[in-house]
């Protein structure tokens, strides 16, 4: 009965040594005047020892004399005695609630900043800025607001898109994500040229402003002038500069390789097996486990257990099982036109998560070329793709 | 007093009323070999490690174990922990 233990305890008691020979006389005696005695146990002949309130102490020392016993404290226990015995240990008092007081205090401030979702942006100017705005590490938590320096964040850095500021404890996590920044524009009424984006076959040129300088089946370099803003006729004293614009279309490839092994080496296990274990504290490593990897071919598995787990984050405390098997290796040739279709997929994957989704695919063509061991793949896919590329004109003032 | 104990002996039977009260007999309960409840006793007579004698209105009960302790004792009731051997009622 844990409530009665907790009462007890509250209530204070004492164990008591109660010695004489009419022992059972002075329970019944207890029992008749109604004072609570509990875990009595019988010692020798003449001794007993029970467990008794303070209050019930207090009447049984007279009923002691009537029974003829004598009676000692043996020990005492409870919150009562405990208070008292504190009340003599003020320091230890005064020291834990230094501790604590300590504890909390120094719990409300920043010791971590963690910057999460940047790419472009590096971590340190984040928390330049940051810091010039009044967040910074040892700063207290409850004096910042945080949704303001969210704000100061997002207008110092431009290219910020949203800023997230959580405090778990002592640590900050700062989460940021980036805008994706249009291509430069240029305003209507400055002259440009439109130039190549990147190489391809000229498919088809829509002019819409400027004199469209290639045609079909041209080839073309990234960089290359298609259509010009610098408009010169016949008859005109000056060449007029325009804010050339259009689209257009050329073939442009995409291009993709790769080599693979067509012999492959498994590692099988054979059974034996050395099991080492190692501590990780920190970055300092252990071993546990006396001797060397004992094979010159092996298979390593590993496990690592963190023994205490708190706020999913935990001690930095790893106990790490290494479990080597011994291996032997197996060469095995693969088949070619297995490997070939595996080869082709990955590639074309590959290239497809490089060309824009919109863009319509022309034409693809995969190559195949095998050497002694060795299987190379090329896939080279075209596509119709808009290469116009608007750029500023520079005018030579005359 | 034997009359009167007998009458109520047969009452409790007609009413069907609990007889531990009405004749004033001793409750006993035993979990397994490890705890004995004893409600309605009259005192303890005899107490050692390996005997307890309580007395009862039914005669002496006594309890023959090992490690015997008291673990509770008030007015009405006794329970005793231990491992119990016997338990026997005597005159």
């Amino acid at each position: 009965m844990l409530i009665l233990k907790l009462w007890n305890y509250f209530r204070g008691y004492v164990i008591i040594r109660i010695e004489g020979l009419s022992l059972e006389k002075f329970i019944n005696m207890c029992i008749a005047r109604d004072i609570y005695l509990w875990d009595i146990r019988r010692i020798n002949y003449t001794t007993l020892e029970a467990k008794i309130g303070i209050k019930g102490y207090k009447a049984v020392r007279r009923l002691t004399r009537k029974a003829g016993c004598k009676m000692y404290i043996s020990e005492k226990n409870g919150y009562p005695f405990w208070f008292s015995k504190m009340k003599k240990r003020k320091m230890l008092i005064v020291g834990a609630f230094f501790s604590l007081s300590l504890l909390l205090v120094l719990s409300s401030f920043v010791f971590v900043i963690e910057v999460n979702g940047n790419e472009s942006i590096s971590t340190e100017k984040i928390v330049n800025t940051l810091e010039s705005s009044g967040f910074k590490i040892g700063v207290n938590r409850y004096t910042v607001n945080l949704r303001e320096i969210e704000n100061n964040l997002l207008i110092d850095i431009d290219e910020l898109a949203w800023v997230g500021i959580e405090i778990n404890g002592i640590h900050a996590k700062v989460e940021v994500v980036e805008k994706i920044v249009p291509p430069p524009k240029i305003e209507k009424d400055i002259p440009c040229d439109v130039v190549a984006k990147k190489n391809g076959v000229i498919e088809k040129v829509i002019a819409r402003n400027g004199d469209a300088l290639v045609e079909k089946g041209d080839i073309v370099s990234e960089g290359d002038l298609l259509i010009t803003g610098i408009v010169e006729r016949e008859g005109m004293e000056r060449p007029l500069y325009l804010h050339a614009y259009g689209e257009v279309y050329a073939k442009t490839y995409y291009e993709a390789s790769k080599t693979v092994d067509l012999v492959e080496i498994e590692k099988v296990k054979t059974g034996a097996k050395y099991t080492r274990r190692i501590i990780k504290i920190g970055d300092l490593e252990l071993a546990l486990s006396k001797g060397d990897n004992p094979y010159e071919v092996f298979i390593i598995e590993k496990t690592s257990k963190k023994p205490i787990e708190w706020r999913n984050k935990g001690l930095p405390v790893e106990i790490i099982t290494e479990e080597i098997y011994e291996a032997i290796e197996i060469e095995e040739k693969l088949d070619i036109e297995k490997t070939k279709n595996l080869l082709h997929e990955t590639l074309v994957e590959d290239l497809l998560q490089e060309i824009p989704k919109e863009l319509e695919i022309l034409n693809s063509n995969t190559e195949f070329i095998i050497n002694d061991n060795t299987l190379h793949s090329s896939v080279i896919i075209e596509v119709l793709e808009d290469i116009a590329q608007q750029k500023k004109l520079q005018i030579e003032e005359d | 007093m034997k009359k009167s104990q007998e009458v109520k002996k047969s009452l409790a039977e007609i009413l069907e009323l609990p007889k531990d009260i009405i004749l004033d007999i001793p409750k006993i309960t035993m979990l397994g070999n490890l705890q004995i409840y004893i409600e309605n006793h009259k005192g303890i007579i005899e107490y050692t490690n390996n005997r307890i004698r309580i007395n009862t209105k039914s005669g002496a009960l006594r309890i023959i174990g090992k490690n015997l302790l008291l673990k509770n004792i008030v007015l009405e009731e006794i329970v005793i922990v231990g491992e119990i051997q016997q338990v026997e009622f005597t005159d």
